[in-house]
């Protein structure tokens, strides 16, 4: 999907966001130059975008707010950051608003397009199901749907982020079987983002606050000591 | 899904840590009252047992039951009394170190927020000219490019300078002092300012006549007039920036008024100008605006900020004048 995906790139400074983009269209994409909060919501609504990539300064609001929403409008699109705070806090806010991924100014433009096209290739595998993830899946208290990124947990929807839908696929796809760290860390995060055990451990931690009834007492996605997790609960509708 | 079950952004593993260090300290800092406190009370209640004891010895080598007995109440009222000033002065003490600690910790926190935004200043002209170099370096060479990487060097030119003067102000750096008439400087200076800015920016001047020659340090004169217009520049977000600087008698003193056509800001004019301690959605870091009044008061004048949504951005600079006729 990399060459002609569309790229909504949201960056206030002129000679960064002119110069990115061009550079960006020389390498096949389709770009729109956003560069305020207010013209990036105009952008996407005339067009979704199939990544957007966000600065976090950004003149009219903040680029961690205006993800949100995007998340929200354009559940299927990734979303990386483009910043030049580079504080661990930062990122793990990033990261944690549903990010797919964060840059740090100043980057080199090789490895900024690598990570477009690790999280193009990401996103076109969830866009990807299998037949048995299609439709509405319980899993727990949760009424997921995969293709539109959302789950209902007690007649209120979730936009579900990327990653989170990755892990739960993931987990889904192998309903009552165990599935190793490792193996989510590959399937879910990218080299690039110095992912580490901990890393799944604290996501399974967010995703059991969305689908256990009670989450101190985890029953639909279980610890299985020095392996990984199990997913026990989950039913097709 | 974070911002609906109860994950709101920030609470991540790594900042958890200051809230943790919060906690601890609030616990010793009430551990530590109580401990003076508790000390105190002992204290008090040895003393009053020692003395007893002196009385009990003094009734015993023969003194009268009443002299013995106004010797206690005095050496019990001095022990009360002694034992309050001792307790008041250990709780001051223990306050003045929560106080101190509080000062501390939040001037480092408008450091480490300051510092982040020197930093991410430097970091965007940065990336910028590592885009163009890297566009060059592959074989692109319009001169676009080459305007923009000249554009992006004289920002980090600018942050650095405005860096280094404000440690040298911050430093009580001297000014040097002089008479300056403001029609012939305005006329001579003006034009260094605005240049790097090219086409997109139209300045008019209107200088009252006569107009008596400020007293001003030319240096720090200049540095005022490149802040206004590089913050104009920076957040006016028009295609096309007016600048508009008229010069009058106000009383004794000289007030040139500076005012753009940007879209301007809600943000309050004695908020603008603030280096430490700003939000954290503030745009720059404050430093332009900063020392225009630094300088200014330094120079025994005045800066004044107003900005509103749609209205711009203007700056009144009071400055005494020489004192010489006027021009």
């Amino acid at each position: 999907m990399s060459a002609g995906a569309h790229l909504l790139l949201v960056e206030d400074e002129r000679n960064v966001g002119e110069t990115l983009a061009e550079r960006l269209r020389a390498a096949g994409f389709r770009v729109t130059l956003a560069s305020s909060a207010a013209r990036a919501r105009q952008a996407w609504q005339a067009q979704a975008p199939h990544l957007s990539l966000v600065d976090v300064g950004l003149p009219d609001g903040n680029g961690f707010d205006l993800a949100r929403e995007l998340r929200s409008a354009v559940p299927q699109a990734a979303i990386i950051f483009l910043t030049a705070h580079a504080n661990p806090e930062d990122r793990v806010r990033g990261l944690e608003l549903g990010a797919d991924d964060y840059v740090s100014k100043p980057f080199h433009f090789r490895e900024l397009l690598l990570r477009i096209q690790n999280c193009l290739k990401r996103a076109q595998d969830l866009a990807e199901l299998p037949r048995e993830m299609r439709g509405v899946v319980r899993i727990g208290r949760a009424r997921v749907d995969f293709e539109r990124f959302s789950a209902e947990v007690a007649g209120t929807q979730h936009a579900l982020t990327h990653k989170e839908c990755a892990v739960l696929r993931l987990l889904a796809s192998r309903a009552g079987k165990a599935v190793s760290r490792d193996e989510i860390l590959d399937k879910a995060w990218s080299a690039e983002e110095f992912p580490t055990s901990r890393t799944v451990d604290n996501f399974i931690v967010r995703l059991r606050r969305l689908v256990e009834p009670d989450a101190d007492e985890p029953r639909v996605i279980r610890s299985i000591r020095g392996v990984g997790y199990l997913l026990s609960d989950l039913k097709h509708e | 899904m974070a911002a609906h079950v109860n994950l709101k952004a920030g609470q991540g593993s790594l900042s958890v840590v200051p809230a943790r260090r919060a906690r601890l300290i609030a616990l010793l800092a009430s551990l530590w009252i109580v401990l003076v406190l508790v000390l105190g009370a002992g204290w008090v209640i040895l003393v009053i047992n020692q003395a007893r004891q002196i009385s009990a010895l003094q009734e015993l080598v023969g003194r009268t039951d009443s002299a013995v007995a106004a010797q206690w109440g005095s050496t019990r009222r001095r022990i009360v009394g002694e034992s309050v000033v001792f307790l008041l002065l250990l709780l001051a003490v223990s306050a003045l170190l929560v106080w101190l600690y509080w000062r501390e910790s939040r001037r480092a926190r408008g450091m480490q927020a300051f510092f982040a935004a020197v930093t991410h200043e430097l970091r965007t002209p940065l990336t910028s000219m590592r885009l163009q170099a890297e566009a060059i370096a592959e074989g692109d060479q319009r001169a676009e490019l080459a305007q923009r990487l000249l554009e992006d060097s004289s920002r980090l030119e600018s942050q650095i300078d405005k860096t280094l003067e404000l440690a040298r102000i911050e430093g009580g750096g001297p000014l040097a002092e002089q008479s300056v008439p403001l029609r012939g400087w305005l006329e001579r200076t003006l034009g260094i300012i605005t240049e790097p800015h090219g086409t997109r920016l139209e300045v008019k001047v209107h200088v009252d006549d006569p107009l008596p020659p400020i007293l001003a340090d030319a240096a720090a004169l200049q540095m005022i007039l490149r802040n206004l217009v590089e913050n104009s520049v920076r957040h006016a977000r028009v295609e096309r920036l007016q600048l508009q600087l008229s010069a009058q008698r106000r009383g004794s003193q000289v007030l040139l008024e500076y005012q753009d056509n940007g879209e301007g800001t809600a943000v309050p004019g004695r908020e603008l100008g603030r280096v430490f301690g700003r939000g954290d959605n503030s745009k720059g870091t404050g430093i332009g605006l900063y020392l225009v009044r630094a300088l200014m008061q330094r120079m025994g004048g005045e800066a004044q900020f107003h900005s509103a949504p749609g209205a711009g951005f203007r700056a009144e600079l009071l400055f005494n004048t020489s004192g010489e006729s006027a021009t």
